[in-house]
């Protein structure tokens, strides 16, 4: 076993608890807290108690460390903080910490066994990776395991949970639509590691991203695109973190929004359907409040002929998280609905009939959220709008 | 302590969800945002014994008359965003949060006026009154975390002061639930009411603190002045009634000089001849440290004035010109408008410079406006070893609420305790220059009757004498109490008095061994069996100095304390 804490102190990140000034700002902006009402579960509590753990040189305690899952790593509290704390970092080692004393949360080890036996987290068989694909089957005819220049990376969740397999069979038709010479990496696409990173098991997440790396430059790749900003936040930000900036040099990570984006700037394609609806936009944490993309989407929907943009109160840097974040969906699955219920709430009062955003947890995790809230607002993913919007 | 059956009694009365005895839950509800040092800490001693977040006015009442029947201490607590220990447990019992009571009720547009749950955030509040075209006249900078009841039952001004007035001319109508349960409207009910509604418990305990009202004392017809800034010791505040004006465009502006009397003299004459909505300064020391972590705006001098307006767009361009002259007869600059925005956003931050230390001593204290430049030029002088940040936001009375911060190393604990004595030398200072303390809480006690006012204060006094003359409700705030000593510390004296007692005799022995010869030959230290005895004495002595120092009231053993930490400082500075 490591020395207790001993990432955080390598990283200096032990002091940071003193450094927090308790003034509380992170907690009404902490979707754990707001659901619990209770200090214990704010990230200004968590400090509270940290603090004292490392002063002490305590390991962290089994019911702390199941507070510490209880949390859509949201990044939130990061974005108000008044001492500016780097609180994702920190959140994603004490993770590890947590990880060290064997206390992971049962579902976080059940997906690294899966990981581990089937190099995805549904532990399904990588035969079946292109199974989404068989809507589009025609349209990916050749293409897998081909050099390109382009490719594009489903991700565990849109490669095996067919209720998310129209992202990935949308992304594909954009791509034909606009042209694009394109590759999937089929069998050969493993896990990103998100969830390792996530829970603090960056040594684990290690390897897959040497494998993907390696797959996707043996086919020659330039340009990475992703439905899912949880991949895509592995590869461009862990991935360069783990294994050094070189590693990821001469490849660009795309969002769909960005790519989609590019294609229009391009030319390649164009909006000239009429789409007459209100959305109201959701920006998903791993692609804003992480890594400052906010405006692809943005211009992609105002290209759109017809279609109506509405704000809600918490938006970009604000914005409020899906209640599918951090694991939390299923460390805590209920309470990750009400939070999913307090965001539909929020886009309900913009008087949009559609709430969309990029992200498959997000998906899952607002969709769930109309249900409970027994809500008419209707959810759409970016690409299916895109999709819709282009007649395709 | 509490008892376990009561403990079940408590959570029946407030509700399972709402009630925690928990060890690590009741430590998060023992603290506030000011960082104790450990002696300070094993001296007040802030330990709760469980937490209860009441739901309605009724539960409130409920508990309220549990815990004075049960006489289980209990303290009010907002969301804990003070550093004034106005929400510190110092004889254990129950922290009542009142976050949950967190509804807007009523919004009267004709009245312009607001209901709101104590508990409430500001935050909160400003965002749905905005979706009514609606806002509040003032908040506070911490308006992101702190609780509508928070900031009335502590006192003070924010953000919007200088135009609409502190937090206790927001307010125009109170819930509050007295020490005994009942329940009561203050606008509708009348200082004399509320001294003959409440019935005399003969309780034994420390009433001398408590002062009586003069026979001739004029009553009002409403009583809510009484419970503003009172901290929760008069009653615990449910529900609130707020002004509310309509929401209008905001035009922030920065300016900056090159020396405080030329950024002080440009305040003066900003606030002779406009009427802001917000006005602000740094002095250069903080803006120094702001620069240091690359927070500070790009200015061109380092007294940097932030100001903002609040109205028409007419209203707003007439001050901007207004301004804009004021700012160049004082050769300062008017800075571009990202800097003004930026500093706009900025006014929720201000313990930024936290990270520099990694811990902050504040302190806070209302000066004259007219007295700012002596008063800043005292503290440079009567501080000039430290480091310390200083700001300010001037009020509508024309005074100012400054702000300084002290950048400290809470890890060095011995230097950390002995720079405490800043905190209340900064208001010692303020006082000289003609100010008042800017909120009472418990650390301010001392200052309890010049800050309420004579008579107010006799009210108030009178009021806690009548309703609970114990002190169970939110003790040694406003009213000062005495001190409640942490095991550790009552253990610590009595082992050092235990030891202290046979080294003095057997040095007295030594020194004067005629006098124990003839007088007290029995009193001997020379084996272990005599040692040992004079040791359990010792203890006992012990045992009797604690109860003593038990008996002092925690504002004389600040001013007892504060020269020694002063010089102490000096020596391990």
């Amino acid at each position: 076993m490591t020395n207790l804490y001993e990432a955080l102190k390598h990283e200096g990140l032990d002091i940071e608890p003193t450094v927090c000034a308790k003034c509380g700002f992170c907690t009404f902006v902490c979707p754990a807290y707001l659901d619990k009402l209770w200090d214990s579960q704010s990230p200004r509590g968590k400090l509270f108690q940290l603090r004292k753990l490392i002063k002490e040189n305590k390991p962290i305690p089994r019911d702390f460390a199941e507070r510490i899952f209880y949390c859509t790593l949201c990044g939130a509290c990061q974005e108000i903080c008044q001492t500016n704390i780097p609180l994702l970092r920190f959140w994603q080692l004490i993770r590890q910490e947590v990880g060290n004393l064997d206390e992971w949360p049962e579902i976080v080890k059940y997906i690294d066994d899966s990981i581990q036996q089937t190099q995805n987290i549904m532990e399904m068989d990588q035969i079946d990776r292109t199974l989404w694909t068989d809507m589009v089957d025609d349209l990916v005819e050749g293409r897998i395991g081909i050099k390109a220049e382009v490719a594009y990376f489903a991700g565990c969740n849109i490669s095996f949970k067919g209720t998310l397999a129209h992202m990935g069979e949308n992304t594909i038709k954009v791509m034909h639509a606009a042209g694009v010479d394109f590759t999937i990496l089929g069998d050969d696409e493993f896990c990103c590691g998100n969830p390792y990173f996530v829970a603090g098991g960056f040594d684990k997440g290690k390897e897959l991203a040497l494998h993907n790396i390696k797959a996707l430059k043996n086919l020659g790749v330039k340009t990475v695109v992703f439905n899912c900003p949880g991949c895509h936040r592995a590869f461009s930000e862990e991935y360069p973190h783990l294994l050094g900036k070189e590693a990821t040099e001469g490849l660009e990570f795309l969002p769909f929004s960005e790519f989609v984006l590019r294609l229009l700037k391009e030319g390649k394609i164009k909006f000239t359907k009429k789409y007459p609806h209100k959305v109201a936009w959701h920006d998903p944490c791993e692609l804003g409040r992480h890594q400052n993309i906010y405006n692809p989407a943005r211009e992609v929907l105002n290209a759109i002929p017809g279609l109506e943009l509405k704000e809600m109160i918490h938006n970009r840097n604000k914005a409020r998280c899906c209640g599918g974040g951090g694991l939390l969906k299923g460390t805590n699955p209920i309470p990750s609905v009400r939070i999913s219920g307090r965001r539909v709430k929020e886009a309900e009062k913009t008087g949009a009939e559609i709430l969309a955003s990029e992200c498959p947890s997000c998906t899952m995790s607002l969709k769930d959220g109309i249900e409970d809230q027994k809500s008419s607002i209707e959810f759409k993913d970016l690409s299916q709008i895109v999709v819709e919007a282009l007649g395709l | 302590m509490i008892s376990k059956k009561q403990n079940q009694n408590l959570a029946d009365i407030v509700g399972e969800d709402f009630f925690s005895s928990e060890d690590f839950m009741t430590s998060i509800y023992s603290s506030d945002i000011a960082a104790l040092p450990g002696l300070v800490n094993d001296v007040i001693n802030p330990h709760a014994d469980a937490i209860a977040q009441p739901t309605t006015t009724e539960v409130v009442s409920n508990l309220l008359k549990y815990c004075k029947e049960n006489n289980i201490p209990v303290v009010p607590r907002g969301h804990g965003t003070s550093g004034y220990g106005g929400a510190l447990p110092t004889r254990g019992g129950v922290v009542v949060e009142m976050t949950r009571m967190n509804k807007i009720l009523n919004i009267d547009k004709e009245a312009m006026t607001v209901e709101v749950g104590s508990g409430i955030i500001w935050g909160k509040l400003i965002e749905d009154l905005e979706e009514e075209g609606l806002t509040v006249g003032a908040y506070p900078s911490s308006a992101p975390s702190s609780t509508v009841g928070g900031w009335v039952a502590a006192g003070g001004s924010g953000i919007g002061s200088t135009k609409y007035g502190g937090v206790n001319e927001q307010v125009v109508d109170l819930e509050v639930v007295l020490p005994n349960g009942e329940v009561i409207r203050t606008k509708d009910t009348s200082e004399q009411d509320l001294m003959s509604k409440t019935e005399w418990k003969g309780f034994g305990g420390g009433d001398s603190f408590y002062g009586d009202v003069d026979k001739d004392i004029q009553y009002k017809p409403d009583s809510t002045h009484l419970f503003l800034e009172s901290n929760g010791t008069l009653g615990i505040i449910t529900n609130i009634v707020l002004k509310i004006i309509p929401l209008r465009n905001i035009m922030p502006t920065t300016s900056s000089f090159r020396s405080q009397s030329l950024m002080v003299a440009a305040l003066q004459d900003i606030l002779e001849a406009t009427r802001p909505f917000y006005l602000h300064f740094i002095t250069d020391k903080f803006y120094r440290m702001l620069k240091e972590l690359n927070k500070a705006p790009p200015t061109t001098g380092e007294f940097v004035i932030s100001c903002a307006f609040e109205g028409t767009d007419d209203e707003i361009a007439t001050e901007m010109e207004k301004l804009e002259h004021i700012v160049g007869r004082h050769s300062g600059a008017l800075e571009p408008r990202e800097v003004a925005e930026h500093e706009w956003s900025e006014r929720f931050y201000p313990m930024r410079i936290k990270r520099l230390g990694p811990s902050l001593a504040p302190s806070e204290v209302y000066v004259p406006l007219d007295h700012l430049d002596g008063y800043i030029d005292h503290m440079n002088s009567h501080f000039k070893d430290e480091d310390f940040a200083l700001e300010g936001a001037i009020t509508d009375r024309g005074e100012v609420a400054v702000l300084t911060w002290f950048p400290d190393d809470e890890r060095r604990k011995i230097s950390f305790l002995m720079g405490w004595y800043r905190s209340l030398d900064v208001i010692n200072l303020g006082l000289k220059h003609g100010g008042r303390a800017y909120s009472i809480g418990m650390w301010n006690a001392a200052h309890s009757r010049s800050f309420y006012g004579k008579e107010d204060y006799a009210k108030m006094s009178n009021l806690k004498h009548k309703t609970d003359k114990k002190g169970y409700l939110n003790s040694h705030k406003v009213f000062a109490g005495p001190l409640v000593l942490s095991t550790r510390l009552n253990l610590l004296i009595m082992f050092i008095a235990g030891l202290v007692v046979p080294i003095v005799i057997w040095v007295a022995r030594l020194l004067v061994p005629t006098i124990f010869a003839a007088y007290v030959p029995w009193i001997m230290v020379n084996d272990l069996t005599s040692f040992l005895i004079w040791f359990i004495v010792g203890i006992l002595v012990g045992y009797v100095a604690t109860e003593f120092v038990n008996l002092i009231p925690i504002t004389v053993v600040l001013s007892i304390g504060t020269p020694f930490l002063r010089l102490g400082r000096k020596i391990f500075h």
